[in-house]
């Protein structure tokens, strides 16, 4: 029997882990955070430990990793030194991994966001390329994913545009649940200046499904864990993998290296903490599987100095270039705090030829810029917004930024209850500067160097960002909004990289000269290590990426297994 | 997933956790400062009265006196009805027991010992779930807490030991400020001290920590009868009920703010970013 080793339990992770134990495989999946879920093999309901607490998810880092004990550091290309050390776009680390804490969109990427450089060429600066496979490749393990991990969607009143660049071979497995007022409002404003708003496909529940409940719309839902396991995504494949009887979960264990002799790898090292210290061990494989999402893996890749014939490992790091939009309604309170976080999108921004793109772009000097998929709503909770206010009145009251204004603003709830926001998320071309690496100087708990992040805004999202930022704002304002706010995440030479969308670092080709992984997840130079999450990535579409990190996980995991 | 902080001036989370690598001064922060249309604060009318002694009672972390100085120091960031005439009828810091939510978390480590041996209390960090129940009928959930694993006891003491050492500093500048004894201060006085540029890195700490015992679950020893959740009218966990579609879909209704002082103010400074 071939055994290998998973490290990570996330989007990717439990992918390869179902794809190989299904094929016959021994697998072990090393976790490096805890697990807060039971009856993962069994049958019936998944338990959990998560809840409605803002506390613990948005200030206390329940779901990991503490910047305490596993920072990283960032700056901005160009910057002379680093600019910030702490939480820098961190995933969770806990069974699950970034499937736990989402809000389970699962738009497809484009066939031109696979097709980049041939469907839309080059640009200047940018290492644009192409996938080794197209959109017709991958569309059946989409459909696969979204099977098994439950989506919800209305695959016949999606707009022409994503049916003609991400086309469907049947319905999604469930029907949209209750649209938000608060979406329903800012999508109002989209159709009123042109764009085609339609119900966000998610990986949640609207009816009970695969043994799991249906989602209540409690409201705690993006960057929390679901209380219900109503969108249990990575779990689904956790639970088919641990049902082969033939894998071994094991939690707070970190992979510090990738054990190679010559171009073999002969298994892995690990380290777990106890209440007496550290403890190291070795595990001996066939194959190492390497899951740990796009930062972590490359750290991990470093750690273990890896072959780097093409020089591309740790580049080409894309996280997205967001715009946040804020719409505050003074006539009304549109209560986001009530159903899943955002439950419409539009797709129109993601078209290279939206209505005056091209010729923006090339006043610019740009032969095309891309926005992104637009989320249409959400907002904040209390804990937050409160910290808002704290800022803002050291602005608009420095004298006395305290007292009882601060509650009149809560009781006003102008940023939260008041609040629809809006998030473009946009293409972030691949850049060779935009990398992981080692921090010289920043140790994790164990003593390990931490991932240094050096990443801004490019030209390209730079231009994209001014040419859509007064969209957004008419469309907040076309949707009853007395107040429209539209500003970039990142700039060029400011702004922590935000959102959760990690990919890139170990692109896939098939030319070891000009790439990481081979045409499926295989790291150049080595026999028997794979790459199975969002780091594969060759360009980062302009959509959330979880459905393709879990899509190409599987075709890829699928091949190695020889079951593809 | 949106985030209205890229919207703010700082874009950092205010916690720089590795002494030295903090947010560099040298990062542009995205708004003019010049163009922030500062606003005359209001004269609060602030009534004469001393707040009422804390019952006696046994501290995590505080000495009774320090409790006090918290108590009354974060009734002034966010004052009930006795701290503030406005706030009548709205209860505040004080009433929703906001030392003690901060007490607790101060001393949530303390029962561990030095090294977390088994056996000893969950600390008082991670509230359990899946749910309360109290929107229904059933047993909290919540209030049985999840234990740290070994990485996490590291995390928290580090954490828990730099907030402890800045509140003991914190409390001590708050009473030299006041002339020995903070809670012996008229609220007038409270106030400037507060506001004073000496106290501006401790009141961060604090603002922060009184809008979390004031909005987070009660299980944390804050949000005392819902207190902090019934002034903004927000319900908090809805589990294991949740919502029908019509209360997500449907509007409840015309409900029209009227954009005057601070409100007007704020509003005024988010469209000029």
């Amino acid at each position: 029997m071939r055994k290998a080793i998973v490290i990570g339990s996330g989007a990717g992770g439990s992918f390869a882990a179902m794809a190989l134990a299904q094929a016959g495989w021994q697998v072990v999946v090393f976790e490096k955070g805890p697990n807060f879920f039971s009856n993962l093999a069994g049958s019936g309901p998944i338990q959990t430990l998560f809840a409605n607490d803002d506390l613990r998810m948005n200030v206390r880092y329940f779901a990991g990793p503490d910047p305490e004990v596993f920072p990283r550091t960032w700056k901005s290309v160009g910057a002379p030194a680093v600019q910030y050390t702490g939480s820098v776009n961190d995933l969770p680390q806990i069974v699950g991994g970034g499937t736990v804490h989402w809000d389970a969109k699962v738009p497809r990427f484009w066939d031109i966001d696979f097709q980049q450089l041939s469907a839309l060429g080059p640009v200047p600066g940018a290492d644009v390329a192409d996938w080794p496979f197209g959109y017709a490749d991958i569309a059946p393990y989409y459909d696969e994913v979204e099977k098994l991990i439950g989506a919800q969607g209305d695959a016949a009143a999606q707009p022409s545009l994503v049916k003609q660049h991400a086309p469907r071979s049947g319905p999604f497995p469930m029907p949209p649940g209750p649209q938000q007022r608060s979406s329903l409002l800012v999508a109002s404003g989209a159709t009123a200046i042109g764009m085609h708003p339609f119900a966000y496909p998610m990986a949640i529940n609207s009816v009970p499904y695969n043994d799991q409940h249906a989602c209540n719309d409690c409201g705690f839902c993006s960057n929390y864990g679901c209380p219900v396991v109503a969108r249990p995504a990575a779990l689904m494949p956790l639970r088919a993998a641990l049902r082969t009887g033939r894998v071994k979960l094991v939690p707070e264990t970190m992979v510090t290296s990738v054990s190679l002799a010559g171009s073999a790898a002969t298994g892995v090292r690990w380290v777990r903490m106890t209440s007496a210290g550290p403890v190291t061990g070795g595990e001996s494989a066939d194959v190492v599987v390497m899951a740990a999402s796009g930062i972590e893996t490359v750290r991990l890749a470093l750690l273990s100095s890896f072959p780097d014939a093409s020089g591309k490992l740790g580049r080409r790091l894309m996280m997205h270039s967001f715009i946040d939009g804020t719409a505050i309604f003074l006539d009304e309170r549109v209560h986001a705090y009530r159903g899943r976080s955002i439950t419409q999108c539009a797709q129109d921004t993601c078209d290279p030829d939206y209505p005056g793109a091209r010729a923006f772009a090339r006043e610019n000097g740009l032969p095309y810029i891309r926005g992104g998929n637009m989320e249409l709503g959400g907002s904040q909770d209390p804990i937050s917004e409160a910290q808002s206010y704290q800022t803002l009145l050291g602005f608009v009251r420095s004298s006395k930024p305290f007292g009882t204004e601060f509650k009149q603003l809560m009781r006003a709830s102008i940023l939260r209850d008041r609040l629809a926001g809006c998030q473009l998320i946009g293409n972030d071309l691949p850049y060779l500067e935009h990398t992981v690496t080692l921090d010289p100087t920043v140790k994790d708990v164990f003593g390990l160097p931490v991932a240094q992040i050096t990443w801004s805004a490019g030209k390209s999202e730079q231009v994209a960002q001014e040419f859509y930022i007064p969209i957004m704002k008419k469309m907040l304002t076309a949707a009853g909004a007395a107040v429209s706010l539209a500003v970039p995440a990142t700039t060029d030479s400011g702004g922590l990289p935000t959102g959760f969308h990690i990919m890139g670092g170990m692109m896939m080709g098939a030319d070891p000269a000009t790439s990481v992984t081979d045409s499926y997840g295989r790291v150049h130079g080595l026999d028997n290590v794979y790459v199975a999450d969002g780091s594969v990535f060759v360009s980062s579409g302009a959509h959330n990426p979880s459905n393709t990190i879990m899509a190409v996980a599987l075709r890829n995991m699928r091949h190695l297994a020889g079951t593809s | 997933m949106w985030h209205f902080g890229h919207v703010l001036p700082q874009t950092f989370p205010v916690e720089s956790i590795v002494p030295g690598h903090g947010p560099a001064a040298s990062v542009p922060r995205r708004v003019v400062i010049s163009a922030v249309p500062v606003a005359v604060a209001s004269a609060a009318v602030l009534s004469g009265c001393t707040s009422s002694p804390p019952k006696p009672r046994v501290f995590r972390f505080f000495t009774a006196h320090e409790a006090a100085v918290v108590t009354d120091a974060t009734a002034r960031i966010a004052p009930g009805p006795s701290d503030d005439p406005a706030e009548a009828g709205h209860p505040g810091a004080r009433e929703a027991g906001v030392s003690n939510y901060i007490d607790l978390m101060l001393g949530a480590l303390a029962a561990l010992g030095a090294s977390g041996a088994a056996g000893s209390p969950t600390p008082m960090i991670f509230a359990g779930g899946p749910w309360s129940n109290r929107h229904t009928s059933g047993p909290d959930m919540m209030a049985t807490f999840v234990g740290l694993d070994p990485v996490r006891q590291i995390a928290w003491r580090r954490r828990l030991e730099g907030w402890q050492q800045q509140y003991r500093a914190g409390i001590a500048l708050l009473d030299k400020q006041a002339g020995g004894d903070f809670t012996k201060a008229s609220h007038a006085k409270q106030d400037s001290i507060l506001a004073s540029s000496a106290l501006s890195t401790f009141r961060a700490l604090l603002f922060e920590h009184t809008v979390e015992g004031l909005y987070s679950i009660p299980e944390y020893g804050g949000n005392r009868g819902l207190a902090g959740w019934k002034d903004i009218s927000y319900p908090g966990d809805s589990q294991p009920r949740g919502y029908t579609a019509q209360e997500v879909m449907q509007s409840d209704g015309t409900d029209v703010l009227a954009d005057t002082g601070v409100v007007a103010d704020v509003l005024k400074f988010l469209k000029a970013v």
